[in-house]
């Protein structure tokens, strides 16, 4: 399982640690703390160029500041641009919430590995999204609605405290309004104008009571909701390698150097985001 | 000494010399006397892998077609030159090798790393005697080990006689200052062993890496083990083999460097995230990581070689004297108390 | 300024021993833990003791080679019942501690015995050529050391090998106890500190001072072992020196970062320092910190008339308020 030293001196290394320059095309306020970047390279060979796999990320780069990772949220198949979400939270992500169109950034791209979309083929797919957490599973999803015929049922059940915290708003309706997807919405209370589900995601995952059979679970949200939604599928019937997740860490490097994202042996930034429930439960506790 | 005069001329040289009450590897001054009787207090770690060490060099600039919009060129900044280091010992050379598995794997080469893993050539010194806290021999290693170094300097009665390792080692045994040195090859051999025999029996640490998984859970444990750790960073940066670094960026103006930055993971920053979430929140769980990480997690992905030269500085330079062979041999030897889970 | 030691023999060292433990023994089993010092890896060493069970207690070693300042712990074992083994100086920063209200005075037990002195590893390193690495034999009395290293015996005066801080202590008994094995020696508060040192170098020229120092943390690993040992940095996890809000400092190996941190550190200390010496012994690299927080004592003394860690009802002068300060004159309007 060790990884391979370089062999040819005579190629020029690739600089992991050098971004790529790109520029903001649209800005989107998702919500009062989300904000999505539409980011197109620089540099249009690089551009034409550049492929990824869902589930893959990036660590986007504000110049002064600092790096921080985030998921490439739209599909591969889509290349005039890439898509980021990016949920405010500290110094980097604050740094780029300040950023408008025509700005800078710098973009790693892709790190990780992704969703074992091929192993998926032929199966019933539920997706489960919780907040900022729908973001990776919107390039699996779109990337599975592009190619319909390889999947069994699609169920998106995607949740959020209320309606002003749900991030891509304005393709909720599209979504509910496919006849290929069965898309719940829920929000945590009562909120005036809903006309959706109230109640947690779990809670309302049991109520939906999807099948386990041939099925796979994509779920991603914060800690607590991963947590419960686990127990609930669990209660489903799910086996823990049919259900996958996708963590989040600290990251420096982004390709498995600087020591930090580790969970155990396995590198979150290398063998990871994007972990099977069976794979996590191999790993030390530690999350 | 001339040759490493001579060696100066066109490399930048590194020997260990006093600096206040410390040893450490600073760049070769003949009229300074260097210090190569005893292992150095620190490793020539900096000379491969530096404190600080640039990466990218940014600027700001005005797009001049569209004036409300700032440009941002970046800029990378590859270290250049060559350098000897002398007077290094096995074990502070062959940190390198575990840096090297990491930082020259093939699909995730470090440029930096490695334009000066090859620009730099170790003459390292076999050991005549360890110390009592030297536990190389633990690890797969021995007071003569040449692995990661260029050239093997053995000390025998009237000087040193030196065997090359690598192409590097020989380019830099022609100097006409230097005789052939074959017919000290039993001396030397004598040498070598004379102090591997000072070493006691190794204990068996093949069981390490499943045993430090097993305990993994078992809190107490590793509260006892870090009951007096202070959380600095001592062993970690005076540790050959340790790695880890920061990436942060400073700005003055209209220019900033990225850079990157020994970091270590027993300090309570080094997973912490923006969210306020700390998969390490104390130092036990950090101690955990750290003695995970070069006796189990480390092996697991590199054949089972062990991250730890058995240079045994960080049992004497810690603050409160925390030995890293007393913590693994207890994992070891741990059984797990009947009726717990 | 005689040394207060050279009355107690090596006889009443061991008597008090046995008398400390049986403190111990006799407090344990209403705490959750211990501390004291034991043997370490190599007769040259003690290490930190942590003593949960009664088997525990044989082990205690209390002798010349116990530098370690304990009192590092107690903040960050909050809430539990702890007894600590204290020298003088040792106890004076738990005096620190509860006049800052970091701990709790009913959740310490506090076990002081007659010190005197603990020896500079350093200095016995140099004693003995630069190398500690092949200690064989360690015996250690009143007045002499002797060791053996590479077979080669050593005869070290004890004096000699003192740490700068017991050549001058004043406080060999604890301040504050709970417990006392063994007979007092006497402490000296009503003495003035002694600041000799720091009065010397304050009287080179600013370039050499600047020049020393820059020559000095050119080592500096950063890896804050000074900061960690001390008892009472309040700061510790989230030191400014690796903060990115507020953003003093940078990452970058340079002396003017590094200088930066031993001045806020320095600050932060002023008025509250004990002078255990604990930072400058912890420097994996021997630099030496403790000069700086020495002058601001200094200072303080001179100023306020105060030093830290005697009274626990006394409050830091940096951290109280007097509407005329005797020594500070204010403009005239």
């Amino acid at each position: 399982m060790s990884r391979p030293l370089a062999r040819s001196k005579q190629m020029k290394d690739k600089n992991h640690y050098l971004p790529e320059m790109a520029t903001i095309n649209e800005v989107i306020q998702e919500t009062h703390n989300i904000m999505t970047f539409r980011v197109t390279f620089n540099d249009p060979q690089v551009m034409e160029n550049f492929t990824f796999q869902p589930g893959q990320v990036g660590q986007l780069s504000s110049f002064g500041t600092g790096e921080a990772t985030f998921v490439i949220n739209s599909p591969p198949t889509r290349k005039d641009y890439l898509q980021f979400s990016v949920m405010r939270t500290g110094e980097v992500t604050s740094k780029l919430h300040s950023l408008s169109e025509g700005d800078q950034i710098g973009v790693r791209a892709p790190l990780g590995n992704f969703f074992p979309y091929e192993d998926m083929k032929g199966k019933d797919i539920v997706f489960i999204g919780g907040g900022i957490g729908m973001a990776p599973l919107r390039p699996l999803m779109l990337y599975m609605l592009d190619n319909r015929k390889d999947y069994g049922k699609i169920t998106l059940l995607y949740g959020a405290r209320s309606p002003v915290d749900m991030a891509f708003n304005y393709e909720l309706q599209s979504w509910l309004e496919r006849e290929d997807l069965e898309t719940h919405l829920t929000i945590d209370a009562k909120y005036e104008g809903w006309q959706h589900t109230v109640g947690l995601i779990p809670n309302v995952l049991l109520d939906i009571a999807p099948s386990s059979e041939n099925c796979v679970a994509v779920t991603c949200g914060p800690p607590i909701m991963i947590k419960f939604t686990l127990q609930a599928l669990e209660k489903l019937g799910f086996k823990d390698e049919q259900i996958v997740t996708t963590l989040e860490k600290r990251m420096k490097c982004g390709v498995g150097i600087c020591g930090r994202c580790n969970i155990g042996s396995s590198y979150v930034c290398m063998d990871g985001p994007v972990f099977t429930a069976a794979q996590l439960k191999e790993l030390p506790n530690e999350l | 000494m001339s040759w490493l005069e001579e060696l100066a001329r066109e490399n930048k040289v590194f020997a260990p010399r006093y600096e206040g009450d410390a040893v450490i590897f600073a760049p070769f001054d003949p009229k300074q006397e260097i210090s190569i009787k005893h292992a150095a207090t620190m490793p020539p770690k900096k000379t491969v892998f530096p404190q600080s060490e640039k990466l990218v060099d940014f600027t700001y600039s005005k797009d001049p077609e569209n004036l409300s919009r700032i440009l941002i060129e970046a800029k990378e900044i590859l270290p250049k030159g060559t350098t000897v280091v002398f007077g290094s010992r096995p074990c502070d050379v062959r940190g390198f090798t575990m840096f090297d598995r990491v930082y020259l794997a093939e699909k995730t080469t470090d440029v930096y790393y490695k334009a000066r893993r090859e620009n730099t050539s170790f003459i390292t010194l076999a050991c005549e005697k360890p110390e009592t806290t030297c536990f190389c021999h633990w690890v797969d290693s021995s007071p003569s080990d040449a692995s990661g170094s260029d050239v093997l300097a053995t000390p025998i009665e009237d000087g040193y006689v030196l065997e090359p390792f690598s192409e590097k080692g020989q380019k830099l045994l022609t100097s006409s200052l230097l005789e052939n040195g074959e017919r000290w090859i039993l001396e030397v051999k004598d040498v070598h062993e004379n102090a591997a025999g000072f070493l006691a029996n190794a204990p068996d640490l093949s069981q390490a890496p499943q045993k430090l998984l097993d305990v993994f859970d078992n809190m107490e444990f590793w509260e006892n083990a870090a009951a007096k750790c202070l959380s600095c960073g001592a062993c970690t940066y005076l540790c050959p083999s340790c790695y880890c670094f920061n990436i942060t960026d400073e700005t003055t103006g209209m220019k900033g460097t990225r850079f990157r930055s020994w970091d270590n993971c027993m300090s309570a920053q080094f997973t912490m995230e923006a969210s306020g979430h700390n998969p390490r929140p104390t130092k036990a769980h950090r101690l955990k990581n750290r003695v995970g990480h070069k006796f189990s997690y480390y092996p697991a992905i590199h054949d089972g070689v062990i991250s730890c030269c058995g240079c045994g500085r960080c049992i004497k330079s810690c603050p409160v004297g925390i030995d890293i062979r007393e913590i693994v041999q207890e994992a070891i030897n741990h059984e797990p108390a009947i009726g717990k889970e | 300024m005689g040394n207060p030691r050279s009355e107690s023999n090596k006889g009443d060292q061991v008597k008090f021993q046995e008398e400390l433990k049986d403190n111990i023994r006799k407090a344990l089993p209403e705490l959750d833990v211990v501390i004291g010092w034991c043997g370490s890896f190599d007769p040259l060493h003690a290490t930190p003791h942590f003593m949960r069970r009664e088997e525990d207690i044989d082990k205690l070693e209390i002798s010349p080679l116990s530098v370690h300042n304990l009192a590092t712990y107690l903040p960050g074992l909050r809430g539990k019942k702890v007894g600590i083994v204290v020298k003088g100086c040792d106890s004076r920063s738990v005096v620190e501690l509860l006049q800052e209200n970091l701990i709790n005075r009913e959740d310490i037990t506090i076990f002081g015995f007659p010190c005197t002195g603990v020896v500079d590893q350093s200095k016995i390193k140099k004693a003995l050529g630069g190398h500690t690495g092949n200690i064989e034999f360690c015996d250690m009395s009143e007045s002499v050391i002797v060791i053996k290293s590479e077979d080669k015996a050593y005869t070290l005066p004890m004096a000699e090998m003192l740490a700068d801080k017991c050549s001058s202590c004043r406080y060999p008994d604890a301040v504050i106890s709970d417990y006392f094995a063994g007979e007092k020696i006497g402490n000296k508060g009503e003495e003035d500190a002694d600041y000799a040192a720091v009065e010397t170098f304050e009287n080179l020229s600013v370039p050499e001072r600047f020049g020393y120092w820059l020559k000095e943390f050119d080592r500096c690993i950063r890896c804050y072992a000074c900061r960690n040992a001390c008892p009472l940095c309040v700061c510790r996890d989230h030191c400014a020196a690796e903060s990115r809000d507020p953003h003093w400092l940078s990452q970058e190996n340079n002396v003017r970062d590094k200088l930066m941190f031993q001045v806020i550190h320095a600050y932060h200390l002023a008025g509250r320092c004990t002078e255990c010496g604990e930072c400058q012994r912890a420097c994996p690299v021997d630099i030496p910190v403790l000069m700086f927080k020495q002058k601001m004592n200094k200072e303080i003394r001179d100023t306020f008339q105060y030093e830290a860690g005697v009274d626990p009802e006394a409050t830091p002068p940096l951290l109280s308020f007097k509407m005329k300060e005797e020594n500070i004159t204010e403009k005239v309007w």
